[in-house]
C-alpha cells in the first residue's frame, strides 16, 4: 500500500476518519477486554500453580491493552462507563472469539484459543505499526512487548498437551469447534475499507487472514492436528458457510455474551454507580 | 564438566551464585568448590549444579514486568498512607524495587 | 537433631533442610505451613469472582494481580512445606481439594457483594500480614525465605483493600450502609482470625519452643486491633456491639470472646461449615477436572521429550 499521508490528532479529524478510527478502536479494545475477562475464569482454577499465575499475568497483559485502546476513544469524549459499565452490550464489536464460555477444566480450549488469539493479535499489530493515526502508531511497541510471551505460551503449551493421548484428542476438538469463532477475528465491516483507505491499518483483513489461516494450519499440522483451510474467493474471503451463526464484529454475539456482560457489570450496577475508579496514570503521563 | 556454584554466607541467608567450577561428578565438584569459593568469604552451605541443567532467559528474550503500565501491582500506586508498619516496609521495598527497575 | 537441641537453637531462620530435623518439627512446621499455603489458595478462590465483578478497569486490573500473588504465595509456601520432607505439594492440594486441609477461618464464609472485599482484603489481610511479618524470623529458613517476597508484595495488597474501602465509606449513602452491613456480619469472624486466646490453643506451646511462631495470638489480636480499629473508625464504620471491647489504661484492648461463636469456629475449623464445604468442593471439581492437564505434563515429564536437547557448550 502507498504511505499515506498522517492523520492528525483526534480533534481535527473529519466524520469519515474519525468513524474509521473510532470503528478500529473499538474492536481492537472489546476484543482484548472480553479475551481477558474469559481468561480469568482460570485464575484460581488453572491444572497447576505455576500455570494459574501465568494465565493471569496473560489476562492482566491483555487488559491493559485494552486500556491503553479504550484510552485512545476517550479522546473523542467518551468517558469509560460509556466505553464499557454502561454500553448496551450489543453495541461491543469483538469477535465472538473471544466471549465463548469455558466449560470447566477445557484448559485446551484456553490454549488454542490464546493460540489462534495472539497469532492473529501479532499481525493485527504488525500492521498498525506504521499507521497514519499517530495515536495508535504510538501506542502499538508497547503492546507488541506483551504479545511475544503470549505467542510462547500457547505453542509450548500446544506442543506438550499433544503428546498425551486425551491431550491431543482435546487440541483436535478445540481446534475443530474454535477455528470457525477464530475466522471472525478478520471479519470486516463497513468501515474497513476507509480504514485501509486511510493508511489507519497498512494491511486488510483479508491477507492478514491469509497468512494467519498458512501459520496456524502449517504449526497444527506439524503436531499432528488436522487443520483445514477453509475456502475462500479470491479475494481472500471466507465464505459463509465457514463462519459460526454469530461473527460479532457487527454486534451480533451468542447469548453467552448478554450473560458475562451481565456479570461483569453487576457489581457497578449493584452499587449505582456514575464514575469508574482510576488507579493509574493517566497512559500519556507514563 | 562445569558446575555452577551457589555460596550461602549465613545459616537463614540465601544461596547467591557465586562462580563455577570444572569437575568430574557432583562430589568432586562440591570439593573443589569449598576450596575455590568458600576459602575465604563467610560460608555456611555451598550448592553446586550441572551448568548445562541450567535454563535461562534474559532481556534480550523477555520482557521482565512487562511492557505496559502495571501500576495497580505497586503499593506505590495507591494514594494512601501505609495501615501498619509492615504495610509502609513493604511499600518501601517495593518503591526501591521500582527504582532499580526504572533505572535500567 | 535431638528435641532438646531443636530448643535450644531455636532462632530466627536457624534451621534448613540441611539439618537433620526431627520428627515432631518437621510434622509441626508442616502442619503449620500447609494451612498457610491452603489459606492462600482458599483466599484467593472466595475473592476470584470478584476479578469478574470489580467496578472498573483498573479496579479489575488490580483485583487480577492480588488474586495472581496470592496464588504465587501459595507457591512459595507449598515450596517451604515440602523442604520438610513429611508431604508432597501434589498431597497437600488433594487434601485440600478432599476437605481434610485445613485453612483460616474466614475463607468459609460465603461472599457475595464487592462491599464485602475489603473486609478480606484489608482486615482479614491486613491481620494477616501483621502475622507474616513476624514470620519472616521463623526458624524454618526456607518458611522464612517465602516471607520475605509474601511481604514484599502484601504491602500493594493491604493499600488495595483500603482503596476499595475508601471508596466505599466516602461513596453514595448507600455504599455507606452497605460497608456498615457487611462489617458488621465480618467483625466478629475477623477477631476470631487469631483463635481462641493462647490458654486453648492446642498447638501453640510447642510451635513456639521450636521457634516456628514468634508471637501469641493473644499479642497478635492486640496488635492488629492497636492498628486496625482505629482504621475503621477513621472510615466511619461503627464497631459492632458484640463482641464487646474494651480499652485498658494501658491502652490495650481486652475482647469479651465468651461473646463471640466458638461452636461455629470449631465446626469450620473441622470443615465442617456448610459454606466453606461449599467453596470446599467446588474447588474440588475445578482441581479434578485439571488432573488430565497434570497427568499429561507428569507423562511429559518422564519421558525423554521433557528434556528438551541441549546445544553442546
Amino acid at each position: 500500500m502507498a504511505a499515506t499521508e498522517s492523520l492528525s490528532g483526534p480533534n481535527d479529524l473529519d466524520d469519515r476518519e474519525r468513524a474509521a478510527v473510532e470503528s478500529l478502536l473499538y474492536r481492537l479494545a472489546d476484543d482484548e477486554f472480553v479475551i481477558a475477562d474469559r481468561y480469568t475464569d482460570w485464575q484460581v482454577r488453572a491444572p497447576t500453580v505455576e500455570s494459574d499465575i501465568a494465565i493471569a499475568n496473560i489476562a492482566q497483559d491483555e487488559l491493559g491493552h485494552a486500556r491503553l485502546w479504550y484510552d485512545l476513544l476517550e479522546d473523542f469524549g467518551h468517558t469509560e462507563p460509556e466505553l464499557i459499565w454502561e454500553r448496551d452490550p450489543e453495541t461491543f464489536r469483538h469477535s465472538t472469539l473471544c466471549e465463548l464460555p469455558f466449560a470447566e477444566g477445557d484448559w485446551a480450549d484456553a490454549i488454542v484459543r490464546s493460540y489462534f488469539y495472539d497469532e492473529a493479535e501479532h499481525l493485527r499489530l504488525e500492521a498498525l505499526e506504521e499507521s497514519s493515526y499517530p495515536r495508535i502508531r504510538d501506542r502499538v511497541g508497547k503492546i507488541v512487548g506483551e504479545e511475544g510471551y503470549h505467542r510462547e505460551h500457547a505453542e509450548n503449551w500446544l506442543r506438550r498437551l499433544v503428546g498425551g493421548d486425551e491431550g491431543r484428542e482435546r487440541v483436535q476438538e478445540a481446534v475443530d469447534r474454535l477455528f470457525p469463532y477464530a475466522l471472525t477475528l478478520f471479519e470486516e465491516t463497513e468501515e474497513d475499507a476507509a480504514i485501509d483507505d486511510l493508511g489507519i491499518r497498512t494491511r486488510s483483513p483479508s491477507a492478514m487472514r491469509a497468512e494467519w489461516i498458512e501459520t496456524v494450519t502449517g504449526m497444527l499440522t506439524e503436531i499432528g492436528i488436522d487443520a483445514r483451510a477453509p475456502a475462500t474467493d479470491e479475494d481472500g474471503r471466507v465464505s459463509t458457510d465457514e463462519l459460526p451463526d454469530h461473527v460479532g464484529r457487527g454486534g451480533d454475539h451468542t447469548d453467552h455474551w448478554a450473560t458475562h456482560y451481565d456479570e461483569i457489570t453487576n457489581t457497578y450496577d449493584e452499587l449505582g454507580r456514575d464514575h469508574a475508579a482510576r488507579l493509574m496514570e493517566d497512559p500519556d503521563d507514563e | 564438566m562445569i558446575w555452577e556454584v551457589f555460596r550461602q554466607e549465613g545459616a537463614g541467608k540465601y544461596h547467591t551464585h557465586c562462580g563455577n567450577v570444572h569437575a568430574p561428578d557432583r562430589e568432586m565438584a562440591l570439593m573443589f568448590a569449598q576450596i575455590q569459593h568458600g576459602r575465604r568469604k563467610p560460608t555456611h552451605s555451598i550448592w553446586v549444579t550441572p551448568q548445562q541443567e541450567i535454563g535461562e532467559v534474559n532481556e534480550d528474550g523477555a520482557t521482565f514486568g512487562g511492557t505496559t503500565d502495571k501500576g495497580y501491582r505497586w503499593a506505590t500506586q495507591y494514594n494512601i498512607t501505609a495501615a501498619a508498619e509492615e504495610v509502609a516496609d513493604s511499600e518501601s521495598e517495593q518503591a526501591d524495587a521500582e527504582k532499580e527497575r526504572g533505572r535500567r | 537433631m535431638d528435641l532438646d537441641t531443636v530448643k535450644e537453637r531455636a532462632g530466627p531462620r536457624q534451621f534448613s533442610p540441611d539439618d537433620d530435623m526431627p520428627r515432631e518439627y518437621r510434622e509441626a512446621a508442616t502442619r503449620m505451613i500447609q494451612f498457610h499455603a491452603n489459606s492462600e489458595i482458599m483466599g484467593a478462590y472466595l475473592e476470584r469472582p470478584f476479578i469478574r465483578e470489580a467496578p472498573s478497569l483498573d479496579r479489575k486490573l488490580a483485583y487480577s494481580a492480588k488474586t495472581q500473588d496470592e496464588l504465587g504465595h501459595g507457591q512459595l509456601l507449598y515450596r517451604a512445606a515440602e523442604s520438610l520432607g513429611i508431604k508432597t505439594r501434589e498431597q497437600m492440594l488433594n487434601e485440600l481439594a478432599n476437605g481434610e486441609g485445613k485453612f483460616l477461618n474466614c475463607f468459609h464464609y460465603p461472599m457475595e457483594s464487592w462491599v464485602e472485599t475489603p473486609m478480606i482484603a484489608f482486615f482479614v489481610d491486613g491481620a494477616a500480614m501483621r502475622r507474616q511479618a513476624t514470620l519472616k524470623r521463623t526458624s524454618w529458613e526456607p518458611y522464612a525465605h517465602a516471607m520475605d517476597k509474601v511481604v514484599f508484595e502484601e504491602g500493594f495488597h493491604i493499600k488495595h483493600g483500603e482503596s476499595i474501602l475508601k471508596e466505599l465509606a466516602t461513596g453514595s449513602k448507600k455504599e455507606q450502609e452497605m460497608v456498615q452491613d457487611a462489617f458488621e456480619t465480618w467483625w466478629p469472624r475477623i477477631i476470631q482470625f487469631f483463635g481462641p486466646t493462647d490458654d486453648d490453643s492446642t498447638h501453640h506451646d510447642f510451635s513456639a519452643e521450636v521457634g516456628l511462631k514468634q508471637m501469641t495470638n493473644d499479642e497478635l489480636r492486640q496488635s492488629f486491633l492497636n492498628q486496625y480499629l482505629p482504621k475503621a473508625e477513621k472510615y466511619g464504620l461503627e464497631i459492632p456491639d458484640t463482641p464487646t471491647i474494651e480499652q485498658d489504661e494501658d491502652g490495650n484492648y481486652r475482647v469479651a470472646e465468651d461473646e463471640l461463636d466458638w461452636e461455629e469456629f470449631f465446626q469450620i475449623a473441622k470443615n465442617e461449615y456448610d459454606p466453606g464445604r461449599g467453596q470446599i468442593d467446588s474447588r474440588k471439581r475445578a482441581h479434578d477436572a485439571v488432573e488430565w492437564v497434570r497427568e499429561t505434563l507428569d507423562e511429559y515429564e518422564t519421558t525423554a521429550s521433557g528434556h528438551a536437547p541441549q546445544a553442546a557448550d
